[in-house]
């Protein structure tokens, strides 16, 4: 009995132990085993849209990070950080994460395609024609992302194979080489017969890689090479694969448009969590739907630079005499409200506003006039004072006015509340959603982010046209943008009109103009600027900084120095390789 | 004289001859013994085999004691033959200690363990064990990192850090890995702290940082008791920040932060005179009939925040069996309404340990605990954030309602914290379950089967929804509502749902024996397998029918769903040796070979051996003269290996991760390569010594304990960083470096009785240091000439070194930190020659004075940068400003060369506690203090203690009240302060606060009286007649004082900001019926 007893216990006992033999052998639930990568056709279509994720990284859903796309106008003439920013302080170091979460993530990309590229070929069982549109699709990402990284740091490594982790110790290539391995990619993208010239609206392809998109960024690279007759030649493919402008520049920002003929290449975005854009969190108002942050804002420089609708350079003293030759906090005045209170007016005063020249009733209909009669893509981009944005109050819809001093936005008076009632900015409108049924949260906004659109296009044209000498060209591709706004025509025929172009110089300036005023909160106009080397006169002109409407600085912008027309190679990377060189001028 | 006066009776009664042998518990004859008759003159001491020969009479009374034995009276009767079992004393020669399978007498072990009394943690308004360990034992650093409720466990470390994966100990409760705060304190039979690698090596690889054994009460035999133990605590915060709460002063503050840096003001003078004026005259109603005190609001957030709450624990134990069967059943019920509105927790717990013994060779039991604990949703993280993300300018609420900042220049944003801590609702509810059914069988005399299987279950369901009144804001002022219920369509829902299992087997084989005289031998050979899973989901969905219906039926469109799982498993096999050769030379073996999941097939096994010795020196036959006086005195060593597997569960495998993408406006998976892989991974490897003295003299009365002890990790388990280039996925973990962790341990403790009076006092201090013997290489720093020719300065820091603050170094603390030195110049300007004196300048490196700001003007003129502004002017360097040192000599002052290595960390290099406990009659008080030194904190907090200013945010006094203020444009100004501490106030700050210096580096040595309680137990004659055998009623006190000069809330918590630990008072009552 006893014995029995013990040799059924010890027999339980041992059966337990051995009941799993494979205990220790386990898998990670939630992740794909490496060997197993590229083995299906759905694993292919899975990797290269990995590859396409990367276009997203920098997104940040806690407070801006500084890398997106669109927030790189903060440091262009159009906008501006609410906040100081090291690199408009001239305080910027290469061991800022700006530099080195840049690096990494389009190095990211740039990894992502290489594994794509290599493998595709030896491991996918995918149809061959499928292979080699995916295989274009890789290389077109590749070479934009290498695109990104050439036109910031002039000459990065190049790693065009999969590298094991600790083996990326390659010097810096040269600047041209970096365009070459560019245009490279790109010319196998264009001379691949099974990437379509283009995606109907509405395609359940649409967003990929298409060869209207492999000329416009292998035209932008040449545009950087200075090869303006290469350039021009590919913006008249990309015309040619069906691209063209949207007729409607006010609605062309909105959801219902963002698959029109002049996206050529956009990052997608859809209202779910992770895949929504940000601008209305970090462009929006408190009025916006979703109680938002005004991080970035209109600058009053770009403001200023939009024409009247003849076509003739703005002027404030032609609106209010005498006005640039205020003082900047004096000219405050000119931007209060009507009807202001004893307190209010004392206040203003205290603040340095002129207050000899407040209009207690005609204040507001005084500076109204100065953004009447405007370029309409001012009113399209930016909520000017006294001009009124549908945002949402409480549970409500609610049409709120930008005016200033703030007192409330509650019914009656609806006035637009920012983050920051004491100052008043010029606030983004491009990309800010309005009402409560435009998106669902504003973590996530589902209209996508243009990378390259047609007008960008159009305006390079121009460009590579104009430096080749043939003004009048340019003037035709410049005249199609202005013409969808209903801007007139530039011409070089009567010298009396604003719109007169009086040569190739002249024309330069006015390409500039346009690409400034046009592509507002779409991060094109920094790169312009380093692009053009015009950085330093524009942005950094005596005296500019993060400015009120008035031109009051918030912020002071200085210039360190000619060095950070490019960017240090982060820091951290040159301890690890020693072989990056890094850039001339950059402090420690 | 008396003896000539008994002699007659003693002749007259029958006497005869007693003869008997005297035997230990285990049946050791015991030499030596006295042997004596109660109220006679008449004794004898046994032999060396415990017999002996007295000559009594019937009715006489025998009285045989032996050292460190209990005295036990016999009754001569019939019988002249008697056999007698003396039991050991409790005094520390004969306490027995829980260590790794088993139990051993501490007199014979060889390896480091300290054991808890659980006298110690109970009647104490704690609400875990593990917070309440501080200060008990040595080379044990407990430290509290937060006090909100539920989330108020200790972290543990035993002796200090040796690795950079984790540190955690690991945690037996009888015997099964289990999280300590599961465990009801009443509960607690005993605690053991396994130190060294004789100790620990058992548990393998998950011992590396030491084991925690917790084993719980079992039922007594024959004997029944209910136990009642009933808590009401206060609870308030052991500190609370400070801020500015004049409104006034605080809008005037803003005003200079902003001034400072050359931006326009905020406050108005309107404003700012309003609320002067205002609270001169408080209670006078304004134009719409408010009083001043809410229409100009100076609130004070913290008293907002933090009340006096109320704390309760209920206890019931029964206790009791027979022969057959005993049983310990208990309930236990905490309500911790915590210090801050809507964030207490609610717990009850439940326990049955059973024995039960089937027939002579078989024992069935099982030891089965659960507890549901649920938590209020106030969201803390927030508020303390927020608490410095406000101004005193709003009213918290006021009739129900909400307040918004009154202030026409006050940002919109300043937040109102009680509407943040109140807008969450919903429910958090974890729930666990822990069984353990066991069987134990003798096989044979000294020979048992044990088969212990075990299953615990955790899991924690959550509901989470928006309560929307507090979203309802109002100027009061002007009655005003300025924010609003927000669109239904815009609220969300979400259901969170996680659960952890994990099974165990244990089987063990243990055998006992002694032969010969002098020979005792113990063998163990056991198997352990471990399996666990975790895994989760979690969904919400957006647009609700109304506020307050939240269930995913009724809501509309789905936002999220999440959900992941993970697994790990280990198997082991392991053995124990120990042999004692005549209880005076200890030897002890362990061994233990353990697989784990974690690793490849190929590397996943691992051996871990111990050896340990101990030399009972007071035994010997040259130490005979000092037994009068020493008691015991032993030299222990060990040395073994343990391991430490502390890497993600899949690390080895290379992966690739769900990275999302659309197309079409519809979602598309995506894959990329998540984690680099390290198919070579393997275990940690911890080499530990360690030689221990310990003793006790003046018959037991005074004891200590030293051990010296050296672990060395190696292969450690850590991320080493991979090239910006290789781009996001995750680095890959490997075996990359060695730590150094040596210490010493002091324990001393004096014990003793003056009549009614008893009295002890223990006290240790553990010293400890790491340092990282092995990383990446060494670090170079210095010139080299470049291609073109130019000299520059280059390091490989980012090479062999990873952190920023805190940086892992080769040579180095661990986490040692890393900042820019503060300059120091020597307090003259100029050269004679008229050049500027490089050395010169501001002596403690703010410039606070006319001839600062001109040398430092003339640096910049003759070349010198002064980073990172490098310009003077009122928004870069200007007076108030830190200036910082050119280490490197390069003319640069203050560019990322000129940081240092501080030779300090946060991690304290000495750690000590006192415990004293005195009676007297039926009081008795006892006091418990713990404490560290030799560490620093880096703390650059905005709002808290940098100079930092925005409109929306708050100050607190620490700066306020010192901080430097110079106008040279009004050089006379009131609130003039050019000797202040900290740096002018600045609204933009890329000069003081933004550079990591050591001016932010604060000496954090903290000592707290942990525990204070007086009780007093009531004399059995009243207790009885309340049928109460024991009544103790006690006044105890938790966390009353605590000294510290670091400046932050609370420098056990950390530098930074978190729920600060309750200080309580507590009145409790200790029932047994």
């Amino acid at each position: 009995m006893k014995k029995g007893l013990i040799i059924i216990c010890t027999a339980a006992a041992v059966s337990f132990s051995s009941c799993k033999k494979d205990l220790l052998d386990t898998a990670p639930y939630g992740s794909l085993a490496t060997e197993s990568m590229w083995s299906s056709d759905n694993l292919t279509d899975l990797g290269v849209n990995g590859i396409y994720n990367a276009l997203r990284l920098g997104i940040q859903n806690s407070g801006a990070s500084g890398l997106e796309i669109y927030q790189y106008d903060r440091f262009g003439v159009t906008a501006q950080n609410r906040d100081a920013e090291s690199m408009l302080q001239g305080t910027i170091t290469p061991a800022n994460g700006l530099f080195s979460n840049n690096w990494r993530n389009f190095y990211e990309g740039v990894i992502r395609a290489n594994d794509a590229i290599a493998n595709i070929p030896v491991k996918s069982p995918s149809a061959p024609a499928k292979k080699a549109r995916l295989i274009a699709e890789a290389k077109f990402l590749r070479a934009y992302f290498y695109f990104r990284l050439n036109q910031v740091w002039k000459g990065v490594p190049v790693y065009l194979e999969p590298v094991k982790y600790d083996a990326f110790t390659k010097p810096r290539e040269t600047e041209e080489a970096v365009w070459n391995v560019i245009v490279n990619d790109l010319t196998d993208c264009i001379n691949e017969p099974n990437l379509p010239a283009k995606y109907a609206k509405g395609n359940s392809a649409y967003g990929r890689v298409t060869k209207g998109a492999a000329y416009a960024l292998r035209g932008k690279a040449y545009m950087y090479m200075k090869k303006w007759a290469e350039a021009a030649a590919d913006f008249a493919q990309v015309k040619t694969a069906g691209y063209s402008l949207f007729a409607n520049y006010n609605t062309l920002f909105k959801e219902i448009n963002e698959q029109c003929d002049e996206m050529i290449f956009s990052m997608q975005n859809t209202g779910i969590d992770g895949l929504g854009s940000t601008t209305q969190w970090y462009c929006g108002t408190r009025s916006s739907f979703g109680s938002c942050w005004n991080t970035y804002l209109v600058s009053p420089t770009v403001v200023d630079l939009f024409e009247k609708t003849d076509g003739s350079r703005f002027n404030w003293d032609d609106v209010i005499p005498g006005y640039s030759s205020m003082t900047p906090t004096a000219r405050q005045v000119y931007f209060l409200r009507d009807n202001m209170t004893t307190a209010e007016r004392t206040a203003a005063a205290s603040r340095g506003a002129d207050m000899s020249k407040y209009l207690l009733v005609g204040n507001e209909d005084r500076i109204k006039q100065a953004y009447q009669n405007r370029d309409p893509r001012l009113a399209a981009c930016v909520i000017t004072p006294y001009s009124t944005y549908n945002g949402v109050l409480g549970a409500g819809v609610s049409t709120v006015t930008s005016r200033f001093p703030y007192r409330t936005e509650n019914s009656p008076t609806f006035d637009l509340r920012t983050d920051a009632q004491t100052f008043f900015y010029y606030l983004h409108r491009k990309f800010v959603y309005e009402g409560n049924t435009e998106l669902l949260n504003r973590q996530y906004g589902p209209i996508d982010q243009p990378l390259i659109r047609y007008a960008d296009v159009l305006l390079m044209w121009a460009e590579a046209l104009n430096e080749q000498g043939d003004v009048a060209g340019a003037i035709s591709k410049v005249n199609e943008v202005r013409a969808r706004v209903g801007m007139p025509a530039l011409q070089q025929t009567d010298n009396t009109k604003g719109t007169f172009v009086s040569g190739q110089t002249d024309m330069t300036e006015r390409i500039r103009q346009e690409r400034r005023v046009e592509f507002i909160n779409e991060g094109i106009n920094y790169f312009d600027e380093l692009r053009w080397k015009t950085w330093k006169n524009t942005v950094f002109r005596a005296g500019n900084g993060t400015q009120q409407i008035w031109g009051q600085n918030t912020h002071v912008y200085t210039w360190p120095g000619d060095y950070i027309y490019t960017w240090p190679i982060p820091q951290a990377e040159r301890e690890r390789n020693p072989k990056l060189t890094q850039n001339e001028g950059w402090p420690q | 004289m008396t003896v000539l006066f008994l002699l007659p009776l003693f002749l007259f009664a029958q006497t005869k001859t007693v003869t008997g042998t005297v035997k230990d518990e285990n049946n050791k004859p015991v030499a030596g013994a006295s042997v004596s008759i109660k109220n006679k003159n008449t004794g004898t001491v046994t032999d060396e085999s415990g017999t002996f020969s007295i000559n009594a009479t019937a009715g006489d009374v025998l009285l045989i004691s032996g050292i460190n034995l209990e005295t036990v009276e016999l009754a001569v009767g019939e019988q002249s033959q008697l056999s007698i079992t003396l039991k050991a004393k409790a005094t520390e020669l004969t306490d027995v200690v829980v260590v790794g399978y088993a139990t051993q007498k501490k007199v014979n072990m060889t390896g480091s363990v300290s054991a808890v009394s659980p006298k110690q943690i109970e009647n104490r308004p704690v609400t875990n064990i593990s917070s309440s360990l501080a200060g008990l034992a040595p080379g044990v650093y407990v430290r509290q990192g937060s006090g909100k409720p539920g989330s108020d466990g200790a972290s543990i470390l035993i002796r200090g850090t040796g690795t950079l994966s984790s540190n955690s100990p690991l945690i037996l409760v009888d015997g099964i890995i289990s999280s300590m705060d599961a465990v009801n304190p009443l509960d607690v039979e005993s605690i053991s702290v396994l130190k060294d690698a004789a100790s620990a090596s058992i548990y393998g690889t998950l011992a590396a940082n030491g084991v925690i054994l917790i084993t719980t009460k079992r039922g007594q035999k024959n004997k029944t008791t209910v136990t009642y133990n009933g808590i009401f605590s206060t609870t308030s915060p052991m500190n609370m920040p400070e801020f500015v709460n004049d409104y006034a002063r605080h809008m005037r503050l803003i005003n200079e932060g902003y001034t400072n840096v050359g931006q326009p003001r905020i406050f108005s003078d309107a404003t700012i005179n309003a609320w002067d004026s205002a609270s001169k005259i408080p209670n006078q109603l304004n134009a719409i009939g408010v009083p001043n005190y809410i229409a100009y609001p100076n609130t004070n957030w913290a008293d907002v925040l933090f009340n006096n709450r109320l704390l309760q624990t209920h206890n019931i134990s029964v206790n009791g069996g027979s022969d057959k069967v005993n049983y310990l059943l208990s309930l236990g019920y905490l309500d911790n309404q915590g210090t801050i509105e809507n964030t207490g927790t609610k717990r009850y717990q439940l326990r049955a340990n059973l024995d039960a013994k089937i027939n002579k060779f078989l024992t069935l039991g099982t030891q089965t605990f659960g507890s549901i604990q649920s938590f209020e949703m106030g969201n803390t993280e927030s508020a303390f954030n927020f608490l410095r993300q406000t101004t005193p300018g709003l009213v918290p609420v006021w009739n129900g309602r909400y307040g918004f900042p009154h202030a026409p220049e006050e940002s919109s944003t300043a937040n109102n914290i009680l509407g943040f801590l109140n807008n969450t609702a919903g429910d958090d509810v974890t729930t666990r379950f822990n069984t353990t059914l066991y069987a134990t069988i003798q096989i044979m005399k000294g020979l048992t089967f044990e088969s212990r299987f075990n299953y615990t279950l955790s899991q924690n369901e959550s509901n989470s929804h928006t309560n929307a009144p507090p979203s309802e804001r109002w100027n009061f002022a002007t009655n005003e509502q300025k924010a609003f219920l927000p669109n239904l369509a815009n609220l969300s829902t979400s259901y969170g749902f996680s659960k952890t299992t994990q099974r165990t087997i244990d089987n063990v084989i243990r055998y006992t024996t002694s032969f010969g005289r002098d020979h005792d031998l113990g063998v163990l050979v056991g198997y352990n397998e471990l399996y666990s899973n975790s895994y989760n989901f979690g969904a919400s969905k957006q647009g609700l029918i109304d506020y307050d219906i939240t269930v995913f039926g009724a809501a509309l469109t789905p936002t999220s769903t999440t959900g992941s799982e993970s697994d790990y498993a280990i198997r082991s096999t392991f053995g124990r040796v120990n042999y004692a050769y005549k209880g005076r030379y200890l030897v002890e073996g362990n061994l233990r070979y353990d697989g784990v999941s974690r690793f490849s097939p190929a590397t996943r096994w691992g051996l871990f051996p111990s050896v340990s010795a101990g030399w009972r020196i007071s035994e010997e036959a040259f130490m005979q003269r000092t037994r009068d006086w020493l008691s015991n005195l032993k030299l222990r060593a060990s040395w073994g290996r343990l391991g430490n597997n502390a890497s993600g569960n899949y690390d080895w495998q290379a992966t690739y991760a769900s990275r999302l993408y659309s197309f079409n406006n519809a979602q598309a998976s995506g894959l990329a390569v998540g984690s680099y892989a390290n198919p070579d991974l393997q275990w940690e490897t911890t080499t530990n010594m360690n030689l221990g003295l310990e003793g006790s003299f003046l018959r037991s009365h005074l004891f200590f304990e030293f051990d010296l002890y050296r672990r060395i990790t190696d292969g450690i388990l850590t991320t080493t960083p991979i090239p910006l280039t290789a781009g996001i996925a995750s680095a890959p973990v490997v075996n990359a470096a060695q730590v150094t962790n040596q210490g010493m341990e002091l324990l001393v403790g004096y014990r003793g009785k003056a009549g009614k009076f008893s009295y002890s006092v223990s006290g240790n201090i553990s010293y400890n240091t790491n340092e990282v013997t092995n990383y990446k290489g060494k670090l170079v720093e210095g010139y080299v000439t470049d291609p073109l020719g130019n000299k520059v300065y280059q390091t490989n820091l980012g090479a062999v070194s990873t952190g920023d603050v805190n940086r892992i170094l080769e040579g180095h603390k661990i986490n040692e930190y890393y900042l820019y030195k503060t300059y120091k110049g020597s307090g003259t300007y100029f050269n004679t020659d008229g050049t500027v004196n490089i050395n010169g300048g501001p002596k403690d490196g703010m410039i606070r004075t006319a001839d600062d700001i001109a040398w430092a003007t003339a640096m910049l003129a003759a070349g010198y940068k002064l980073r990172p502004a490098n310009a003077v002017r009122n928004n870069a360097i200007w007076y108030g400003d830190l200036i910082y040192a050119d280490l490197n000599g390069d003319g640069d002052y203050g560019n990322s060369f000129d940081r240092y290595f501080t030779n300090t960390s946060s991690l304290p290099k000495f750690v000590w506690g006192l415990v004293t406990d005195l009676s007297w009659k039926e009081f008795d008080l006892s006091m418990i203090w713990a404490g560290a030194f030799g560490h620093q904190y880096y703390w650059n907090a905005d709002g808290y203690n940098n100079s930092f200013v925005t409109n929306g945010n708050a100050f607190s006094t620490l700066f306020a009240n010192d901080h430097y203020y110079y106008d040279p444009a009004n050089p006379t100004a009131a609130n003039t302060n050019i000797t202040a501490t900290y740096p002018r106030l600045k609204a933009a700050d890329p000069q003081n606060r933004a550079v990591a210096s050591d001016f932010w580096l604060y000496n954090a040595a903290w000592m707290k009286l942990k525990n204070l309680q007086l009780g007093y137990t009531l004399p059995t004659k009243w207790a009885s007649k309340a049928l109460l055998q024991k009544a103790r009623v006690y006044f105890t006190g938790e966390n009353l004082l605590m000294i510290s000069k670091f400046p932050g809330l609370d420098a056990e918590i950390g530098a930074g900001l978190g729920y600060p630990t309750m200080k309580q008072y507590a009145v409790g009552a200790n029932l047994t019926f």
